[in-house]
C-alpha cells in the first residue's frame, strides 16, 4: 500500500520536476521516455496498470490533451517494447540508448496521431531532434540511478 | 507454461482498451478524471502556497484593454450592420449579437463538412420579434430556429437561441440569382450539399439548366432572389461565390460542368458575432429595446505557475468548481482556457502553449482597415511569443496580408467568450498564413477571475 502511494504522490511530480531541470538550463528531459523505458524493461508486470496509470496523471498536468491519450502515449510504446524485455534490459546501455532514442521519436508522434484522431492536439507533439539526442544520452544513466530510489525501487520487477 | 500469464500483460492492454473507452465516453469519466489530477494537483497547490501573493494587474493597463475592446465591438458592429441595411425594408432593426457556441458534430455537420449551427449568446424567448433570417454584412449566414422545432424541439424559451447555418442540412433552400458576363443572370435554388461535397452549398433547379452546364468557370457572386413580398429571405444577400466541378477539356475547349456548389464568404469556425433583425411589424410598434445578454459570472481565482510554467501551463485555485474551456482573464488580459478539477482547482493551458483551434478577432491597428474574424491555431512558441496560422476564407481573400493590430479571442465556447485581449500582433515577414502573436509574459501567483457562463449550457 505504501509502495503505491509514494508512486502516485511522487511519480507524477517528476514530470513538474522536469520543467524546473529545463528552467535550470539544463538539457531537456523526456520524462515521459523514462517512464516507458522503466515500465517496459524493468517494472513489475502485474503492477504495470497502476504505474502506467500514475505516470498518465504526471503528463496531464504539463500537457494539454485528457488523461486517457496520455495513457494511449504512454502505454503503447510500454506494450511495444515489453516482449523485448529480456533482449534490451540485459544487453546493457547500448540497447537502452537505442530503445530511449526510439521512445522520444514515438512519445510525440502517438501524442500527435492522438491528438489528430480525438481532437485534442497538444504542444507535446513536436519532435524535436535534439531532445532525442539527450534522450539517449542522458535517460540509461539516469534510469539506473533512479531504480534504486523509490517510488521505483518498489516496483523493480524481482527475477 | 506457467510463465505464460506473465509473460502477457493482461492488466496493460485492458488498460489501454480502457483508454479508448474513456474517448469514446468522455463524460462517463468525467468525474473520475477531475477528482484523479484534482489530487494529483494537490500537492504543487500545497507548495504554491510558500511561492508569494498574488499580484494584480496595474490599473492603466486595465483600462486601455477595455478601450480596445470596446472599439473592437464598435468597429465590428458598423461592418457587420450595414452591407444588410440597404437591402432591408424599413421596418427591421439591427441587432448585433454575439455567438455563445458554434456546433460541428454529429447532426450539425453540415454541408462540406464544415460545422454548421451556432447557439447565440441570447435566449429564445429575446429572438421572438425577429426575422427568421441571419445577416452578416451583405451575407445571409443562416435561420432562427424557433423552439419546439427541429434541433430545437427540446429546447425551452429560456435556452439559447439557435441558428442553422444555410450549409445545415434542416435549412430551407433559398432562392438565388447568379449575374452571367452578358447582362443575363440565372436563377436557381441554393441547399446544404453533403457533408462529402467540396464546398458548403449546392446550387440546383436551375431556369435554364442548358446554359447553366455551360457554365466554364467559377467565382459568380450568388445572392439571394425576392420571389415576392412574402418571401421569407429578402433579395441581394451574398450566398457566396460559385465553384464549378466538372470534367476538364482539352486546351481551347469548354469544360464540361457536372456540378455548381457555392462557397459562403464566412468561415463558420471564426463566426463571433452575427446580425438579427428585428421586425418591428411583428414585435410591435412600442417594442421594448432587445435585452443585453446575460455576462458572465466571474469566479475570482489565484493562477500559480507550475515549474516550467514559462512553457504554458498554471494551476488555477477557484473557490468553487470551474468548469472545462472556461477563460481566465486577468483585468481584460486572456490568460488561458481551464480545464476544471476536483477540489476548486484548474489546469490553465495558455494561448501560446495551446495547439486546438480558436476562433479570434482582429482589430487593425490602422482605422481605416476592417477588423477581421478568423480561425487558427498557434502551431509553435517561444515563451510568450506565439506563431497562428490563420485560415484563409473559404472564398476570396487568398492573396490577403494580415494588417498588424491587436487580437482578441472569438467565440470559443460558453464559458470563452468574444473581447478579451490576447496580445499585439503582426503578419509574418515570409508567410502570409502566419501572425506572429506578443503575449504578455506574466510570472509569479496572480489574482484573476474565472469566466463562467450564465443561464443553461
Amino acid at each position: 500500500m505504501t509502495r503505491w502511494l509514494l508512486w502516485f504522490v511522487l511519480a507524477p511530480q517528476t514530470f513538474l520536476l522536469a520543467g524546473w531541470w529545463r528552467d535550470a538550463g539544463l538539457p531537456p528531459l523526456d520524462v515521459a521516455v523514462l517512464v516507458c523505458l522503466f515500465l517496459a524493461f524493468f517494472a513489475d508486470r502485474s503492477a504495470l496498470p497502476g504505474l502506467l496509470f500514475g505516470a498518465a496523471l504526471g503528463r496531464a498536468l504539463v500537457d494539454e490533451a485528457s488523461l486517457p491519450v496520455q495513457v494511449l502515449v504512454l502505454g503503447v510504446p510500454v506494450a511495444v517494447l515489453l516482449p523485448l524485455r529480456r533482449l534490451f534490459s540485459a544487453q546493457g546501455w547500448l540497447w537502452q540508448a537505442i530503445a530511449a532514442a526510439a521512445c522520444a521519436v514515438a512519445v510525440p508522434r502517438l501524442a500527435g496521431w492522438c491528438g489528430r484522431l480525438f481532437d485534442q492536439p497538444s504542444a507535446s507533439a513536436e519532435l524535436d531532434g535534439l531532445a532525442v539526442m539527450w534522450a539517449a544520452l542522458l535517460l540509461p544513466p539516469m534510469l539506473a540511478v533512479l531504480r534504486r530510489l523509490p517510488p521505483f525501487l518498489a516496483f523493480e520487477e524481482t527475477a | 507454461m506457467r510463465q505464460r500469464p506473465a509473460a502477457f500483460p493482461v492488466g496493460l492492454y485492458g488498460t489501454l482498451l480502457l483508454a479508448l473507452c474513456w474517448l469514446t465516453l468522455p463524460t462517463a469519466f468525467a468525474p473520475l478524471e477531475r477528482f484523479a489530477l484534482g489530487a494529483t494537483c494537490l500537492v504543487p497547490r500545497l507548495l504554491g502556497e510558500w511561492a508569494g501573493r498574488p499580484a494584480a494587474a496595474a490599473e492603466p493597463e486595465a483600462w486601455r484593454l477595455a478601450q480596445l475592446g470596446a472599439e473592437l465591438a464598435a468597429r465590428l458592429q458598423r461592418q457587420d450592420v450595414e452591407g444588410a441595411r440597404a437591402l432591408l425594408p424599413g421596418q427591421f432593426e439591427p441587432w448585433f449579437c454575439a455567438v455563445r457556441e458554434v456546433a460541428g458534430d454529429g447532426p450539425h455537420r453540415g454541408g462540406g463538412g464544415h460545422p454548421a449551427a451556432l447557439r447565440l449568446a441570447v435566449d429564445h424567448a429575446a429572438v421572438a420579434g425577429c426575422a427568421p433570417f441571419v445577416t452578416k454584412g451583405d451575407a445571409l449566414v443562416g435561420f432562427l430556429v424557433p423552439p419546439g422545432t427541429g434541433a430545437a424541439a427540446d429546447d425551452a424559451p429560456t435556452d439559447p437561441a439557435r441558428v442553422h447555418l444555410l450549409h445545415h442540412r434542416a435549412a430551407a433552400p433559398v432562392a438565388a440569382t447568379l449575374p452571367l458576363d452578358g447582362g443575363d443572370q440565372l436563377r436557381l435554388v441554393v441547399r446544404a450539399a453533403a457533408t462529402v461535397d467540396p464546398a458548403p452549398l449546392r446550387a440546383d433547379l436551375w431556369d435554364d439548366p442548358y446554359l447553366a452546364a455551360r457554365l466554364e468557370r467559377g467565382g459568380h457572386v450568388v445572392r439571394t432572389l425576392a420571389l415576392d413580398d412574402e418571401s421569407p429571405v429578402p433579395g441581394g444577400l451574398r450566398l457566396g461565390r460559385t465553384r464549378i466541378w466538372g470534367y476538364g477539356g482539352a486546351p481551347g475547349e469548354a469544360t464540361l460542368a457536372i456540378g455548381v456548389f457555392v462557397v459562403p464568404p464566412i468561415e463558420p469556425r471564426a463566426l463571433s458575432y452575427v446580425v438579427l433583425w428585428r421586425d418591428r411589424r411583428r414585435a410591435g410598434a412600442a417594442a421594448e429595446d432587445p435585452p443585453p445578454p446575460v455576462p458572465a459570472r466571474r469566479l475570482a481565482a489565484v493562477v500559480r505557475d507550475l515549474p516550467g510554467a514559462v512553457h504554458g501551463r498554471h494551476l488555477l485555485v477557484a473557490g468553487a468548481a470551474v468548469p472545462d474551456g472556461a477563460a481566465v482573464v486577468q483585468d481584460g488580459i486572456f490568460l488561458g482556457t481551464a480545464r476544471g478539477l476536483a477540489f476548486g482547482m484548474g489546469l490553465v493551458t495558455s494561448f501560446a502553449a495551446s495547439r486546438h483551434r480558436w476562433s479570434l478577432l482582429l482589430l487593425p491597428d490602422d482605422d481605416a482597415v476592417r477588423p477581421r474574424e478568423l480561425d487558427g491555431e498557434v502551431v509553435s512558441a517561444e515563451g510568450a511569443e506565439a506563431c497562428v496560422r490563420w485560415h484563409r476564407r473559404a472564398s476570396g481573400g487568398e492573396d490577403e496580408r494580415l494588417p498588424p493590430g491587436q487580437l482578441f479571442t472569438g467565440s470559443n465556447g460558453p464559458h470563452c467568450p468574444a473581447g478579451l485581449w490576447i496580445g499585439s500582433v503582426e503578419p509574418h515577414p515570409q508567410d502570409r498564413s502566419l501572425l506572429l502573436v506578443r503575449t504578455l509574459a506574466l510570472a509569479g501567483p496572480r489574482a484573476a477571475e474565472v469566466l463562467v457562463a450564465g443561464g443553461t449550457p
